[in-house]
């Protein structure tokens, strides 16, 4: 009888150090993930003439970039060439814009810059390093020659893509 | 001669906003209908200024492919996640190579955003 109860006792104290393994779990692969930090903003520092330019009294969007596995994205960032929307405009406008890279997350990325490809408006960045990378934008409209714009809104659009490798 | 005030657009900047599609290699892999290929998609909208997103299947070069999906514009409201199919058919599985997402973004919105942005994910070549 003794026995039993020392034999019972014993699986009483037992069980509650039995455990379970819990595993966690979690994959790294390829992702990109692209973050407006700061949309632009267009300053108006003479009548015919809007820009990003902080000197013309503008705010230069900047894209943020991050990249989990290296080599398996092409950032390509397209600067305006014309408005999304604004008051009627009778004369052509002259665009300019290009973006560069503000800020970069891991040393390896400074060339980023100088292997960029442009043509017209648009820059592909190789992303061959895992991290964040910062891009401006800047973008100037110029309206006819000397021309005033009308008064209104304008809007433009930076468009900015991730495409896998 | 009065001077012209113009504004524009602008998310008061700060406000991260992010949009992420999951994965960047899918594979096409057979569907219930025959001659047609499927493959899920993950998308998270973290932009608080955009509520749609539209899908498209382009070739290398950009040109739109022929796909289904539930709706090519998709509403994903701020921090919603949704998984979606997209079947393409096995005769244009070959040219198929990006699918891809864009942030429609509103002309009138107050807040009028001025980023675009787009993700395009590629088909792996094991699948096909």
């Amino acid at each position: 009888m003794k026995a039993k109860i020392i034999a019972s006792a014993t699986v009483i104290i037992c069980a509650p150090a039995i455990a379970e393994e819990t595993i966690i779990m979690g994959n790294v692969e390829s992702k990109c993930v692209i973050n407006t930090d700061t949309t632009g903003v267009y300053g108006n520092p003479i009548a015919g003439k809007l820009s990003t330019s902080t000197a013309d009294g503008g705010v230069e969007p900047v894209i943020r970039y991050d990249v989990a596995l290296g080599g398996s994205y092409t950032a390509r960032i397209v600067a305006p060439n014309s408005f999304s929307s604004s008051p009627t405009l009778t004369d052509t406008v002259f665009w300019e814009g290009s973006s560069s890279v503000k800020e970069v997350s891991d040393s390896l990325m400074a060339d980023y810059d100088a292997n960029a490809v442009t043509y017209e408006y648009t820059t592909e960045y190789d992303l061959h390093t895992a991290g964040t990378t910062w891009f401006s934008v800047s973008s100037l409209a110029e309206y006819g020659f000397g021309k005033a714009y009308p008064a209104g809104e304008y809007r433009a659009v930076v468009i900015a893509e991730c495409i896998a490798n | 001669m009065r001077r012209v005030v113009v504004v524009i657009a602008c998310l008061w900047s700060s406000v991260s906003t992010a949009h992420e599609m999951l994965p960047s290699h899918p594979q096409l892999r057979p569907s219930y209908v025959s001659g047609v290929l499927q493959t899920q998609m993950h998308l998270f909208n973290k932009r608080q200024d955009v509520e749609y997103y539209e899908i498209a299947v382009f070739d290398e070069d950009f040109r739109p492919v022929p796909f289904v999906t539930g709706y090519r514009v998709i509403r994903l409201q701020y921090l919603e996640q949704l998984k979606f199919d997209v079947y393409v058919l096995a005769d244009d599985a070959d040219r198929a190579e990006y699918i891809c997402s864009r942030s429609k973004l509103r002309g009138n919105g107050s807040n009028g955003a001025m980023v675009a942005s787009r993700i395009c994910s590629r088909f792996g070549d094991i699948a096909r």
